[in-house]
């Protein structure tokens, strides 16, 4: 073997060396960067399922507690005797977080006064100032008022927040909510001309404005135990909420 | 010439940094965006649907996942690990809510409804100030966009744990210097 020979060897040796060198760093480059990867993906994907948990609608057990429309358009549901704690629940039909706070947390309020846990006050109201927002709000709250028997009214209520329309659209058509109210099963003769005649208009915007004024209420929905304003997290969480309110009783 | 050159040294050696501040800014608008919303995931909910832009079913699964996903790719920006992914990642998060507010704003939506506790509304004079929110995340899908082309930056995992690919010999010659 040459010199040259010898050293052209050599230098393939250091080449192939080299080659092996950057595979191995290759592959140790790709082992990390996919053990990054995998983690980051876990930690969002094991985020967004507890959020989801925390959020998870309680299913709704046994029948509807006793429920009663109050003169004042306030409803109260509770089992006969059961005083405290207090519920209250204020609420806009056309408020998107209220429809989100139905769907999320309506079957524990409904669950704890079936279970003789709660009283439960639903007080309807009109926040939204200007349209159309504003009148829907209240053609959908005076629609309400029509309906006097209180398990008819929940199946309205809850017509009411599947149906809720867009904020930038007008909605809640009397014609619509006739029917809505015949589904809930309210076939009574005056029911129709309450609903489209909308007679109830002035007594929901007094109400809402005496409630607002009494209550100090920034915005809905606003959830009161036993007077004192309940924080948002609490609410939209029905475990919490259910802790509050089984913890208020003791 | 030899101006020319010192010039284009100094702009080499300022590229890093600028993807550095670059990631800081972003990550840590993502971070807190995020913080702000993980506490309450309906608030988060019923904002993504607010937009009227995705189907309800799908806006719920946004609405869950937005947050964390906000903090996670802040977090990998700020320490700058999986620096371009994460770059890729947050720019097109921004851009998307460039995409929302513009949606939101030719189509005559107040998004900032208030429902929570601001006042029930925005009032009847207040205008959403939807130019500047436009134009803030504008600039940060631009950051998001720097930092993808020049990834990593200095003080970026990346290059601790090698990487940070066709920098790494940037960086050795830094090392030198």
């Amino acid at each position: 073997m040459s010199k040259g020979d010898r050293a052209k060897s050599a230098r393939e040796k250091i080449k192939a060396q080299q080659a092996a060198d950057r595979v191995r760093e290759r592959r140790r480059k790709a082992v990390t960067y996919a053990t990054v990867s995998v983690v980051a993906v876990a930690a969002v994907g094991l985020g967004a399922w507890y959020a989801a948990s925390t959020s998870q609608a309680e299913q709704v057990g046994g029948s509807l507690p006793p429920t009663t429309v109050n003169p004042d358009g306030s409803v109260t549901m509770a089992q006969s005797g059961v005083t405290k704690p207090v519920i209250d629940i204020f609420e806009d039909f056309q408020c998107p977080a209220c429809k989100q706070m139905e769907e999320v947390s309506g079957s524990t309020f409904r669950n704890l006064a079936a279970e003789g846990k709660a009283k439960v006050v639903y007080h309807p109201i009109t926040i939204f100032s200007t349209d159309p927002t504003k009148s829907n709000s209240l053609r959908a709250g005076a629609a309400a008022r029509c309906l006097t028997d209180g398990r008819q009214w929940v199946g309205f209520h809850d017509l009411l927040y599947k149906n809720q329309p867009s904020e930038t659209a007008e909605g809640f058509t009397t014609d619509q909510m006739v029917a809505w109210a015949k589904q809930a099963g309210a076939t009574g003769a005056g029911i129709d001309t309450c609903i489209t005649g909308q007679k109830n208009v002035q007594a929901q915007l007094d109400y809402s404005a005496k409630v607002m004024k009494e209550q100090k209420l920034s915005g809905t929905p606003t959830v009161k135990l036993n007077g004192t304003a309940l924080d948002n997290k609490v609410v939209f969480a029905p475990k919490d909420l259910r802790d509050a309110v089984t913890k208020a009783a003791k | 010439m030899v101006v020319a050159s010192k010039q284009s040294l100094n702009a080499r050696t300022a590229v890093p940094w600028v993807t550095t501040v670059a990631r800081l800014v972003l990550g840590g608008v993502l971070i807190a965006a995020g913080w702000l919303k993980i506490g309450n995931p309906s608030d988060s909910v019923v904002a993504v649907k607010a937009y009227q832009l995705l189907p309800d079913s799908l806006a719920t699964t946004v609405g869950y996942g937005l947050p964390i996903l906000e903090i996670v790719v802040g977090v990998l920006l700020v320490v700058g690990l999986l620096t371009r992914v994460a770059g890729v990642v947050g720019g097109l998060l921004m851009f998307a809510f460039v995409f929302g507010i513009a949606w939101a704003w030719a189509h005559g939506l107040r998004i900032d409804c208030g429902c929570f506790g601001g006042g029930g509304q925005l009032g009847a004079g207040v205008q959403p100030s939807y130019l500047l929110d436009i134009l803030r995340d504008f600039g940060l899908v631009v950051l998001g966009a720097w930092i993808v082309r020049f990834p990593p930056g200095h003080f970026a995992l990346d290059s601790a744990l090698g990487l940070a690919g066709g920098e790494r010999v940037h960086d050795e010659q830094e090392g030198i210097g």
